[in-house]
């Protein structure tokens, strides 16, 4: 227990140069260090840096009406095309739920419904799932009655579904808070469809929100603008095909039903000017939406043309002449942020599902500042009075034993960045805390070492027994507390983890301090010292 | 010169007092139960769902006017910070459907649900923001948490809470026995019920700092009385034949300096928190201050009164008396 040989020696004062190393970028300016210094500090929790967390989740219900929705377009193209031996199947079809319900409308002569015939049909366009089992199909098509067909989604494939939905969400949340890929933002994906978005420093949630909220889907319909049409759609009477849509800027607007150009013929968005230099959309189609939009302008000319973000109109331009190159812009009366937000939304692409958000936190800088301040004051201050409780208590020893306090805290810095984790404020707290109890070793030391004193042991006897009889007592209550550490650690979420790490590493930390580096002190001090006794 | 904080040898016997020690703790725990049942706990928004707004305090915008201006239901209170300057705290559930607008009102009755508490947060900010005239930067703090969340939370905190003890239990009956393991958790029981039924009486916020302050008393209060088992186990292995109380009146004696030492560098530790740390880890380090008092006086009292009835003998079968190089050189 009390020898030292220099490979010890070196390894102890290894580890304590690299925390030192380590955690000094969290103490000192190191921007005019050498390149080989490592420079990077602690990452601060939200809570100290100040921004917004934001839980969030699709519902797997929505996800598979989504996939339905899809679906039901396919089913459409399927039934309704007419071959040489076959006419086409008319039908409606419903999206409830988890169910696409299509009901047959037209009997044959013998009163029966064309139903085997719908299901084959169907059948062609079933694909199968990416990612599925082999072989497998997307979707269960059965007949649900006489007239009716029932489209489901095999349960096996439901959590395949969702789990594709909530990588495609992740790419877009990214993409519309961050279109430039330069903000600090971190997006985790929790569980099988909740993603926890944390944007440091930004102040606004409800931004983030109206950003998240909407569902993307950008299309472009032609306006039938006669008279008559829209008098009956504005009566209720909407001519079939059709759809009555509004805008904040646009009055009620009669639209086809099928859109021209869709979400996936759009290459990109972006934010410009216009020629009075106000904020303006711009767009690049893929040659595939270039050549749709090409042909449609070039066959309704003299029509409108209405480009409709989730049901609202965001504007209805002339096509005075047709237009080729694929580069559309759309003027209104928007901010430079409101532009630049919808053309992030536009180009990061539909959302899969709607986002519901669960929990939202915002903390400003200001308080984050204020918290590390309160933080580093209460740290200093209980580093401090633990230390002076230590040295009156103990002497020399308590020096040693606050030296070691001093490494520790220097050493849960060091690991915390190397572990790449984040400090937040109860972690403030817990490694406040690992001082209280980072005390503790040295003191079942101590304890000890008087106590064999006592019994009229010499200081080296003294020493090495009270070191050796505390091990297994400081391992076994020590391993006790890391278990709850642990828990904290896999259970816990956002600032409780971080204190759970905190605790986590004081806990291994003071037991490196408190039993080895005090140890080779105390050894240190009684060779070059020689005391005769400890002061008790 | 140095200070004795504690003389170095007592002789308090400990076990003659076991029945009014545990008569005590079972005083505490059904109180603690019957306030729990009674008055409950004062859940904050990471297990109850719904807001908290926190804004500077300012010439205009002051606590009464928050009140009298926006009104609808919200409490209202004010919270001083360690530099002394002063914020208003706002708390609110779901406001009445009525404020939220049509769009709100449209949706089916279970997106309400979901949704009424993030509604009501963005309806309150835009009301604060524009009667106050204030920009998000004046906004300290702005949390809200639907009721999904807010109930796993505290299904998760609870979980933490009972797997934590079931590790513990297991940790030392593998390295002492059954008796000492029941004794151990009985104590940490004990503890965390006490700390839940002090949150109840006083009403403190109970959120999920606390439940991490929960944990950490739960490993104190272990570390505490495996401290004590381990020299039990000690003194019983020197004296064979030694009554159970004695054995743990000389181990308790023996451990009580280390024990008020460590209680109080921890405590010193812990007021440091609660003075200087802010409002934030108040509520936290309350409990723990709580919890260095009850889990000291458990380790003591209720952990060996238990293990003194269940048996302080470790023998297990296999196991030699004395481990070679496990106890170190005696």
């Amino acid at each position: 227990m009390l020898q030292f040989p220099a490979w010890k020696v070196l390894l102890v004062l290894v580890v304590l140069a690299w925390g030192v190393v380590m955690a000094l970028p969290n103490a000192v300016n190191m921007s005019g260090a050498p390149d080989w210094v490592p420079k990077k500090s602690v990452n601060l929790g939200l809570d100290l840096r100040g921004g917004v967390y934001l839980e969030m989740e699709i519902r797997p219900q929505d996800v598979i009406g989504g996939r339905l929705d899809v679906f039901a377009r396919d089913v459409r193209s399927a039934l309704m095309e007419r071959t040489d031996t076959q006419a086409p199947v008319l039908h409606l079809a419903e999206v409830s739920g988890r169910t696409m319900t299509i009901t047959l409308t037209r009997a044959d002569a013998s009163g029966n419904f064309p139903v085997d015939d719908a299901i084959a049909r169907i059948e062609k366009v079933n694909g199968p799932l990416e990612g599925g089992l082999a072989g497998g199909k997307t979707f269960d098509v059965a007949r649900a009655g006489p007239d009716r067909i029932a489209v489901t989604v095999p349960a096996n494939s439901e959590n395949l579904m969702v789990t594709d939905a909530l990588a495609k969400t992740e790419t877009i949340v990214r993409r519309r808070i961050d279109p430039d890929g330069v903000a600090e933002i971190s997006i985790t994906r929790s569980g099988s469809n909740r993603l926890i978005l944390e944007a440091p420093g930004e102040p606004d949630p409800q931004r983030l929100k109206d950003l998240l909220s909407r569902d993307g889907r950008m299309t472009f319909n032609i306006v039938d603008d006669s008279a008559s049409s829209i008098a009956a759609a504005q009566a209720g009477v909407v001519k079939p095909g059709f759809r009555l849509v509004s805008g904040p800027t646009t009055e009620p607007l009669l639209i086809r039903s099928i859109p021209e150009i869709v979400g996936s013929d759009i290459a990109s968005a972006s934010q410009g000017n216009d020629e009075a230099n106000r904020p303006q959309i711009n767009f690049r189609l893929n040659s595939n939406g270039a050549r749709k939009f090409f042909e449609t302008t070039r066959a309704n000319t003299n029509k409108r043309f209405a480009i409709v973000l989730d049901d609202s109109v965001m504007s209805a331009p002339n096509i005075n002449e047709p237009i080729p190159g694929g580069n559309v812009r759309i003027t209104g009366d928007f901010t430079m942020e409101e532009a630049q937000d919808l053309a992030a939304i536009i180009s990061a692409g539909e959302m899969p599902a709607k986002v519901q958000f669960l929990d939202q936190r915002v903390v400003s800088s200001t308080l984050g500042e204020d918290s590390i301040r309160s933080g580093y004051l209460a740290a200093i201050v209980g580093l401090s009075l633990v230390g002076t409780f230590m040295i009156l208590a103990y002497g020399a020893q308590g020096v040693f034993a606050v030296a070691s306090l001093a490494m520790n805290i220097v050493l849960i810095f060091a690991s915390l960045t190397l572990l790449n984790a984040t400090l937040t404020l109860p972690g403030i707290a817990g490694i406040i805390l690992t001082i209280g109890m980072a005390v503790d070793a040295n003191v079942l030391v101590f304890e000890r070492i008087r106590e064999e004193q006592r019994n009229g042991r010499s200081i080296w006897t003294a020493v090495q027994a009270g070191y050796e009889r505390a091990l297994i007592t400081i391992l076994d209550s020590n391993i006790t507390t890391l278990f709850a550490a642990g828990i904290l650690y896999a259970l816990g979420s956002g600032p409780v983890k971080g204190f759970a790490v905190t605790l986590a590493l004081g806990i291994i930390t003071s037991v490196f301090t408190a039993f080895i580096f005090t140890r080779m002190l105390t050894v240190f001090w009684m060779k070059i010292a020689k005391p005769k006794r400890f002061a008790v | 010169m140095l200070i004795k904080y504690w003389p170095a040898k007592t002789n308090i016997p400990f076990m003659r007092y076991r029945y009014v020690g545990v008569a005590l703790s079972i005083l505490m725990i059904i109180g603690s139960f019957v306030l729990l049942a009674t008055r409950g706990l004062n859940l904050g928004v990471d297990f109850a769902g719904g807001s908290v707004i926190e804004l500077t305090e300012s010439e205009t915008v002051t606590v009464s006017e928050v009140r009298s201006k926006i009104g609808n239901g919200l409490t209202v209170n004010s919270a001083t910070d360690t530099d002394g300057t002063r914020r208003i705290v706002i708390r609110f559930g779901d406001l009445d459907e009525s404020l939220l607008g049509p769009e709100f009102a449209a949706l089916s009755p279970e997106e309400k649900v979901e949704r009424a508490s993030s509604e009501s947060n963005t309806f309150v900010v835009n009301e604060i923001k524009s009667t106050f005239n204030l920009t998000d930067q004046d906004i300290l703090r702005n949390d809200s948490v639907g009721p999904k969340v807010s109930g796993e939370l505290f299904r998760e905190g609870m979980i933490a809470l009972g797997v934590a003890t079931i590790m513990m239990l297991l940790y030392i009956a593998f390295r002492y026995s059954w008796s000492y393991a029941i004794g151990g958790v009985a104590a940490l029981a004990h503890d965390a019920i006490g700390t839940m039924g002090l949150f109840s009486l006083l009403q403190i916020e109970f959120d999920l700092t606390t439940v991490a302050a929960l944990l950490t008393i739960i490993g104190y209060s272990i570390n505490d009385s495996v401290v004590v088992f381990d020299r039990i186990r000690k003194v019983r292995r020197k004296y064979k034949q030694m009554p159970s109380n004695e054995v743990i009146d000389i181990a308790t004696n023996e451990t009580l300096s280390r024990t008020f030492l460590t209680a109080g560098t921890t405590l010193i530790a812990i007021l440091a928190i609660t003075i200087f740390g802010g409002p934030v880890l108040q509520g936290m380090s309350i409990a723990m201050i709580w919890g260095i008092f009850i889990g000291t006086y458990s380790s003591i009292f209720f952990a060996s009164a238990i293990v003194m009835a269940l048996g302080t003998d470790i023998r297990r079968p296999g196991v030699p008396d004395d481990t070679p190089g496990f106890q170190g050189a005696s």
